[in-house]
């Protein structure tokens, strides 16, 4: 098929050999121009913005900045939040632990043996989070409150004692991001699942494998690169998430989301937002790439 | 002696509401003053806001009110008061609750006001210890108004709302005032009722009882200036020393475990709810709260003083409709009008008459509306004219905010306050 195509470029597209070895070899770029142009327009030069007006001092009340190449913005954006900027790494990993603990057995349930209904119980997994992230936070919110359902029913019982409360604690914060990010994990998860080919853990059993050990040695291998993405999938958004933390926590537990909205809408501190906005990236950033050196696969692309 | 602010001293009155300009903004403003005036000779020696600019100014019979959440009264999903507007002074209002906190909606306005066009609003209504009302102010982006088109505001006007607009260079006039305080869940709570140790006071046997039941609200204004009153401070003279010693004061309180999380007007439901049994509030909310049926809620007259806070009317330039606004802001001076505000949004009125009209209500519009509104609200008209935060009392100390005096200042004040909430 191939070898057709090109016999029929050699004979009407009369130009010159080498015009035409030029084209192909401009193709894909040309194909990714849009994509090229995409990621310039609204990855590339926001952050180059965001990292100059790091290092620009802002006046808040005219909005304007001039720059004075202080880096140490940056440094003082990291002395003053580390504190919470590892908060939140620990915060987004547990929270993304739980989902993997929590989505693997429903994908691999739906992938395996959901058959003709598949289609109908992915729908069911995504049915609750077609209602805004915001309100079904707040929902949370009243559930969890003091006179709320949850925490009325476990006194009701003499399980908790009478002050006890949920909103506002890290627990609360960290179970906010687990139910807001899990289709982010359950998704790629089953994708990767789906694909398995249900031949080979037959015959991983005919080798004589026991049930742990074609998990370990069949199933988890080959849908790493599920795992991989679903991992930063939920770990990003998680990371920066400052919904929940504003909603079901309180400031032991603050996120640094909530420092970088303060610092632009509360404090009208460009500069400063934008240098932390940049640590949290660079963080984001440098984290992935080890983490795929580490554990990740060539194969991402299929899922992300 | 019923209305508030009488007994607010005049001279901090004038220090909280005049803009002070540094030397610099002054060269500045010179300097854009003198380009402007080679670009236009001859502006027909009208500047905005003088009386031959507002002659120049007349009625379109539209107007673009931008104001805070249920801040004017509703009944049916309509404003009586903008429909009274309407057929008494044949203006149409375009009605829009979007500004949510000072800060955010001065950037959002920064903009179209430096580029000189319209921000889409004719009256704006911002909060006078807000940094984004200074900065309108010594931006010199608001409207003086037409001083002869407040006919309303001369007749009723209380002293301080007077003082206000004379303070401001006429570029101010108060929509509505209120107190913030300490409110508390009296079924809970029954020590210190009448001091903010209530909430301060660290010793174990005040966090025994109160671990975890404490609100504050996270604007680092609020916080910072009620952290002085606690520590006996005058906020409006305080000094940096002072603001050190608030901002300890606080994180002794955060970090004792007294409180619970730093709020923004989400903070009454929570005392409502029962999740905080004490919370720092704005006094409207509380009063509503408890004609709502939350009885035990009550708002706390503390020894150590309140703070008293105005939110303004202002015309920013570049306006669409000024002579519509400028009608519009002396009709809510109208006693009828400023009765009907009251007994719907419950904070203090800036027109002390507006006391009588609510036991004596003006025949037609007023009584038809009034008589409505009773069926929301539940309670009789009287009872809001007798309550002390909707009419303060002497009873009440009525402390002001203090009022910064440099960009240094307000940066100095966010680094003492603003990491409070978020636990640094």
């Amino acid at each position: 098929m191939e070898r057709e195509v090109r016999w029929y470029s050699y004979r009407f597209v009369s130009g010159t050999r080498r015009r035409e070895r030029l084209v192909s070899r401009l193709a894909p770029y040309l194909l990714g121009l849009p994509a090229i142009v995409w990621l310039a327009v609204f990855f590339l030069i926001p952050l180059a913005l965001m990292l100059v007006k790091a290092l620009q001092e802002c006046n808040p009340a005219t909005g304007v900045c001039v720059m004075t190449w202080h880096w140490s913005s940056l440094s003082d954006a990291w002395t003053n939040s580390s504190t919470i900027i590892f908060r939140s790494v620990t915060y987004a990993a547990i929270a993304t632990v739980i989902d993997l603990v929590l989505s693997f057995p429903i994908a691999y349930w739906i992938a395996f043996y959901a058959g003709r209904r598949k289609n109908f119980f992915l729908i069911m997994l995504l049915v609750p989070f077609f209602v805004s992230f915001v309100i079904r936070t707040v929902i949370w919110k009243f559930l969890l409150s003091s006179d709320g359902l949850v925490v009325h029913s476990l006194q009701a019982l003499h399980l908790v004692s009478s002050d006890y409360q949920i909103l506002g604690t890290t627990g609360a914060v960290i179970a906010g991001l687990a139910y807001n990010f899990l289709p982010f994990t359950a998704l790629p998860l089953y994708v990767s699942l789906e694909r398995l080919n249900p031949a080979l853990l037959e015959a991983s059993h005919d080798l004589y494998a026991g049930r742990i050990t074609t998990f370990r040695r069949v199933v988890l291998p080959l849908c790493a690169p599920g795992i991989f993405a679903a991992f930063l999938l939920t770990f990003i958004p998680a990371f920066g998430d400052y919904v929940n933390q504003q909603v079901l926590g309180g400031f032991g537990n603050t996120m640094v989301g909530t420092v970088i909205q303060n610092l632009f809408l509360v404090n009208n501190d460009f500069s400063a937002g934008s240098a932390l906005s940049v640590i949290v990236m660079g963080i984001s950033l440098i984290g992935i790439v080890i983490y795929g050196r580490l554990l990740g696969s060539k194969s991402i692309g299929d899922f992300v | 002696m019923s209305e508030f602010p009488e007994n607010i001293d005049p001279a901090i009155m004038r220090g909280l509401l005049s803009p002070r300009l540094s030397r610099r903004q002054v060269l500045q403003a010179g300097a854009v003053a003198g380009a402007a005036s080679l670009l236009f000779p001859s502006a027909a020696g009208a500047a905005v806001g003088d009386a031959a600019w507002w002659k120049g100014k007349t009625k379109t019979g539209l107007l673009n009110f931008a104001n805070w959440p249920y801040y004017i009264d509703s009944y049916n999903g309509r404003h009586p008061s903008l429909d009274y507007l309407k057929t008494s002074k044949g203006i149409t209002t375009t009605y829009s609750e979007v500004i949510e906190d000072n800060p955010t909606f001065y950037q959002q306005i920064r903009p179209s006001l430096q580029s000189g066009s319209s921000i889409g609003y004719d009256i704006i209504v911002m909060t006078d210890n807000a940094v984004g009302l200074r900065y309108l102010l010594n931006g010199n982006y608001l409207t003086p108004l037409d001083d002869a088109a407040l006919v309303n505001f001369k007749k009723y006007a209380s002293t301080s709302a007077k003082a206000v607009y004379a303070n401001s260079a006429k570029r101010l006039i108060p929509w509505q005032s209120g107190m913030t305080s300490l409110a508390y869940n009296s079924s809970k709570v029954s020590t210190n009722t009448s001091s903010l140790k209530m909430a301060f006071d660290t010793s174990s046997s005040n966090v025994a009882k109160l671990r975890g039941r404490v609100g504050m609200l996270s604007d680092p204004i609020e916080l910072g200036n009620l952290a002085l009153l606690a520590l006996g401070k005058t906020p409006a003279t305080s000094t940096p020393a002072d603001w050190q010693a608030a901002a300890t004061k606080l994180r002794q309180q955060r970090d004792s475990g007294l409180v619970k999380a730093y709020y923004g007007n989400d903070i009454i439901s929570e005392l409502k709810q029962g999740n905080l049994w004490v919370g720092q509030v704005y006094s409207g909310d509380v009063f509503q709260a408890r004609i709502g049926g939350n009885k035990n809620l009550k708002l706390m007259n503390p020894t150590e003083g309140v703070l008293l806070w105005t939110d303004n009317m202002c015309i920013p330039k570049g306006a669409e409709h000024p002579r519509d606004a400028m009608t519009a802001i002396d009709f809510f001076y109208d006693p009828a009008v400023a009765a009907v505000l009251a007994y719907y949004v419950n904070y203090i009125t800036p027109v002390p008459t507006a006391k009588a009209k609510l036991t004596s209500p003006a025949a037609g519009w007023q009584t038809t509306t009034m008589t409505n509104l009773k069926k929301d609200i539940g309670v009789a008209a009287s009872l809001i004219a007798a309550a002390p935060e909707v009419f303060p009392t002497s009873a009440y100390k009525l402390k002001t905010y203090y009022a910064f005096k440099t960009q240094g200042e307000i940066d100095l004040w966010n680094e003492k306050f603003a990491g409070i909430p978020t636990g640094s």
